[in-house]
């Protein structure tokens, strides 16, 4: 397995238990507040925890991994631009875990969250990307 | 990988990328100012991430990596699959962006409806190529 699949699937695993933890804590709403903090978690920062953090991971590292080969000296197309997929994912997801709350509990997140949104945006298209030649006709 | 994984996972794709910049901007939207048009994406962002992006992106590996049948055509017939590609697209277009473009009811239920068929067409094909090793 690739060393950047191994940080894939490995951070899947970990946003995995922190969404089903974010989970637990809004069973009984929209919103909760973090215990022992004055932070609310929203709704959405759970969705995209178990969206984004999980399945999304998990899905990149393993098509990574998995996917057709693209030439015989570069098989996975380019290791940058996958290092650019799980960097900007996952420092844009980091964000808005930091972000969202402390917006929602009154406090100045707006750089926070347009950072994180471009992170993102960023993770993905790299893995488009490089993915985009390795579907092919065999 | 056959024809119709690339054209499914392609697809899925390209949904990824439409939906991660919808989600992006929306993301963007709840710290600085954005046209409207932005926030009543939303709608057609969740549907092309879950069902343009994630559904059709497994439905296009499954269809690649499941047991093949020792005959030709090795993955049974294609017609299924099309059709399967077309309902999901085309529902994923009505129901998300019918919603997004404050279409009626009647438009996202044909949409949801759509993505149903597609799901029993692609089952329908998949189904008999779920079996043991040799069968």
């Amino acid at each position: 397995m690739p060393t950047v699949t191994r940080w894939f699937v490995r951070s899947a695993l970990v946003w995995f238990l922190l969404a089903l933890a974010a989970g637990v804590l809004l069973a009984n709403g929209m919103s909760a507040r973090v215990p022992g903090t004055s932070l609310i978690l929203p709704y959405p920062t759970y969705l995209h925890l178990l969206t984004v953090g999980w399945l999304t991971n998990l899905i990149f590292g393993v098509a990574f991994w998995m996917f057709p080969r693209y030439t015989a000296e570069h098989p996975r197309g380019s290791d940058r631009l996958a290092w650019v997929a799980y960097t900007g994912l996952n420092a844009g997801l980091v964000l808005r875990l930091i972000g969202e709350p402390a917006q929602m509990s009154g406090g100045a997140a707006a750089t926070l969250l347009v950072a994180s949104a471009g992170l993102q945006l960023l993770g993905a298209w790299a893995f488009v990307l490089n993915t985009w030649p390795r579907v092919k006709v065999k | 990988m056959p024809l119709l994984s690339t054209l499914l996972v392609r697809t899925a794709l390209g949904w990824l990328a439409a939906a991660a910049l919808m989600g992006a901007l929306l993301l963007a939207g709840k710290a600085v100012p954005m046209p409207e048009a932005v926030f009543q994406a939303f709608p057609l962002h969740a549907e092309a991430m879950l069902v343009g992006w994630m559904v059709q992106l497994a439905m296009g590996v499954a269809y690649w990596i499941l047991p093949k049948y020792p005959r030709l055509p090795e993955r049974g017939p294609a017609a299924p699959i099309w059709a399967a590609w077309l309902l999901l697209n085309g529902g994923v277009l009505l129901a998300g962006l019918g919603r997004s473009m404050g279409a009626g009811d009647g438009t996202v239920l044909a949409g949801r409806v759509a993505e149903l068929l597609a799901a029993a067409a692609f089952a329908l094909a998949a189904w008999p190529r779920v079996k043991a090793f040799g069968r």
